[in-house]
């Protein structure tokens, strides 16, 4: 029963640069059950973007994906027609991207731009469309006469929640959100994260979330994964992840923000910068930075282990 | 609307600045056409004489202040007086039997260039990897680095004189009465070809290159992905998601081509002997038709504001961010 919806199996991506190719993202394995909320953490350049993007196929040159399969109920999305691939676009998953305020075409109404993505997969009429994208704001909250204004005269929540609406439009069964709600501030956040939560028990919808914040998706996530220059290094279920991590790098990302309640401390981070994908280190990725560095990690790369059930990380140490 | 009122002042002073340089210009310079008609007279027309010429030409005494108010006055009454060349008719009925000849080769020749030029260039920055992308750009640029006339004199030579496909001169066929039958449109529209598709070749590239590098910069931006992402039809996400935002920049451009279109006009007008303004202003200069010569930059200076004035409001129609 508990057949996942999303399955990628050693999937890497590659940007090919005048200086070499660089892996952003490095034979990553994971999947997502229906319903599910999946978490991605990861400081910047570390290749959850880049993998959000390939799963609904939006990488570009010079990206390109060497190897790897994304199993979407079984359907390679990589081996796609291109008429498939435009089903599979917004009728199966749709994309929450980083920013609300790019994300919609300045001089195309809101209205157009909820209706044609109606329009492009279902054969009904316009008025109907136009009936479903008044529904649909209602839904995330916003009055029906906003169909007719331009993005430029909605706020950056609101745009926001314009962006959702898009997304929910065809109902599908997964939603990639690439840091939904980076551009806005806390108040703004966490009305939006509310709704969604809403939502999602409404629709039952998987999501794919994408952030940097591991607070954030403590909250929101079934499961985290953490990536360091493109490796998943640590996937689990949110509780653990968050409270009891195994590998050093997401002990460190987790103590790189302050506790909201108990005694002020300071913060240790992860000293030193995330690697050069173009020159990685020997054996695991991680290992200048590590405090736990042993011999072995500046030999061999270590793979993720199976430490209980569902709940892997790939270090030395464990 | 105070947008179309700042731009409206604009150019109204714009022309009134334009207008006042009109009327100093000829003024600066020696001499006025009675004295070229004296000197071709060679010395029989005695001062009386002189006096009574200018007179009938409308030519002012009196300061210079009480000349710009009386021009001034002429200008905004069109009343400009005979043409010397063409005495006695008046010169704003030169200009207007001209006029609209001009607007049709200056405007038809950019609008024509425009269209195939952003619909090039569209496609050309879609596919800028491939064959098309990488070989019609380069070849537009080459066809464009030739000056108007040579073009106009090279198309003039193949179509006209080699392979007598088409006229060679006249706007339409002397022979047929003008009207609105078949046989005017046809040959109006047959001696267009040559003038035109000289402008027109010669203007393309502008349009590709102006189209495909706002195209290029549009095609990253975060929401031609995520129309992407919606899976609609590439022909949708490129006209309506990346060519609807490149078009902007590229209507700023075209104000500035008008002016660029009506000089090109007045070049191709005289090789191809085209009934048109540019064909008058040449005669005009070499008869010293100072009145002509006036009317004709006044009337280049408003058709050029006129035609920056439609292009601002088709950029207010394009950007609804500018309105408000």
């Amino acid at each position: 029963m508990n057949k996942p919806l999303l399955e990628i199996n050693n999937l890497c991506v590659d940007y090919v640069s005048p200086n070499g190719i660089a892996r952003a993202v490095n034979n990553v394995s994971l999947s997502i059950k229906p319903g599910e909320t999946l978490g991605i953490a990861g400081e910047s350049g570390c290749g959850k973007s880049t993998l959000a993007f390939a799963i609904a196929r939006l990488h570009r040159a010079p990206g390109l994906i060497p190897e790897g399969e994304i199993l979407y109920n079984g359907k390679d999305v990589l081996k796609m027609s291109d008429k498939e691939l435009r089903d599979f676009r917004w009728n199966d998953a749709s994309v929450v991207f980083q920013s609300a305020m790019n994300s919609l075409n300045p001089v195309i109404t809101i209205g157009e731009q909820l209706t044609d993505v109606i329009l492009a997969h279902k054969k009904i009429t316009v008025k109907a469309a136009t009936e479903k994208a008044v529904e649909l704001l209602a839904i995330v909250g916003l009055p029906g006469d906003r169909l007719k204004s331009f993005p430029h005269q909605l706020s950056g929540g609101m745009r926001q929640r314009v962006v959702i609406a898009i997304a929910l439009a065809l109902e599908p069964k997964l939603i990639i959100m690439d840091e939904p709600t980076t551009a806005l501030d806390v108040v703004v956040e966490r009305e939006i994260l509310n709704e969604l939560y809403d939502l999602k028990e409404k629709f039952g919808f998987s999501i794919l979330f994408i952030s940097h914040d591991l607070s954030l998706m403590g909250e929101i996530a079934d499961r985290i994964g953490v990536m360091y220059a493109g490796n998943l290094i640590e996937i689990g279920d949110a509780k653990t992840v968050f409270t009891n991590p195994s590998h050093p790098y997401t002990k460190g990302l987790i103590s790189s923000f302050p506790t909201i309640h108990g005694p002020k401390e300071r913060l240790y981070g992860i000293p030193g910068d995330p690697v050069n994908l173009l020159h990685l280190p020997e054996g695991c990725n991680f290992n200048p930075r590590c405090g736990d560095c042993m011999d072995i990690c500046k030999k061999d790369e270590p793979q993720l282990i199976e430490l209980s059930v569902d709940y892997k990380a790939a270090c030395y140490k464990l | 609307m105070s947008f179309l009122l700042r731009r409206l002042s604009f150019y109204f002073t714009a022309f009134l600045i334009a207008i006042s340089f009109n009327f100093l210009l000829p003024r600066m310079m020696p001499g006025d056409p009675v004295e070229a008609m004296f000197a071709a007279a060679q010395g029989k027309m005695d001062p009386a004489q002189m006096d009574a010429v200018r007179e009938m030409y409308g030519f002012m005494d009196g300061s210079l202040f009480e000349q710009y108010i009386s021009y001034i006055q002429s200008v905004f009454t069109l009343d400009l007086g005979p043409s010397v060349l063409m005495f006695p008719i008046d010169v704003t009925t030169v200009v207007g039997m001209s006029l609209p000849w001009t607007m049709f080769l200056a405007l038809g020749s950019l609008i024509v260039a425009l269209i195939i030029g952003v619909s090039i260039g569209t496609y050309a920055s879609y596919r800028r990897e491939g064959f098309f992308g990488q070989f019609v750009p380069p070849f537009l640029a080459f066809l464009s680095n030739f000056p108007y006339i040579v073009t106009a004199l090279l198309l003039f030579y193949f179509f006209g004189l080699q392979l007598e496909l088409l006229p060679l001169a006249y706007t339409y066929d002397p022979a047929i009465d003008p009207g609105f039958t078949l046989e005017f449109i046809g040959s109006v529209l047959k001696h267009a070809i040559l003038p035109m598709g000289s402008m027109i070749l010669v203007g393309i590239a502008t349009w590709v290159f102006n189209m495909r590098n706002a195209m290029i910069n549009v095609l990253g931006e975060d929401y031609v992905t995520m129309a992407e992402a919606k899976g609609l039809s590439s022909y949708r996400v490129m006209y309506r998601y990346a060519g609807r935002n490149a078009i902007l920049p590229v209507a700023t451009a075209i104000a500035m081509a008008i002016g660029f279109s009506f000089a090109g006009s007045i070049m191709t007008e005289v090789v191809f002997n085209y009934q048109g303004l540019g064909n008058i202003l040449l005669k005009g200069i070499m008869a010293r038709d100072y009145p002509l010569i006036q009317a004709i930059l006044l009337i280049l200076v408003s058709a050029v504001l006129t035609a920056n004035f439609i292009a601002d409001l088709l950029y207010v129609w394009l950007d609804p961010r500018i309105s408000k």
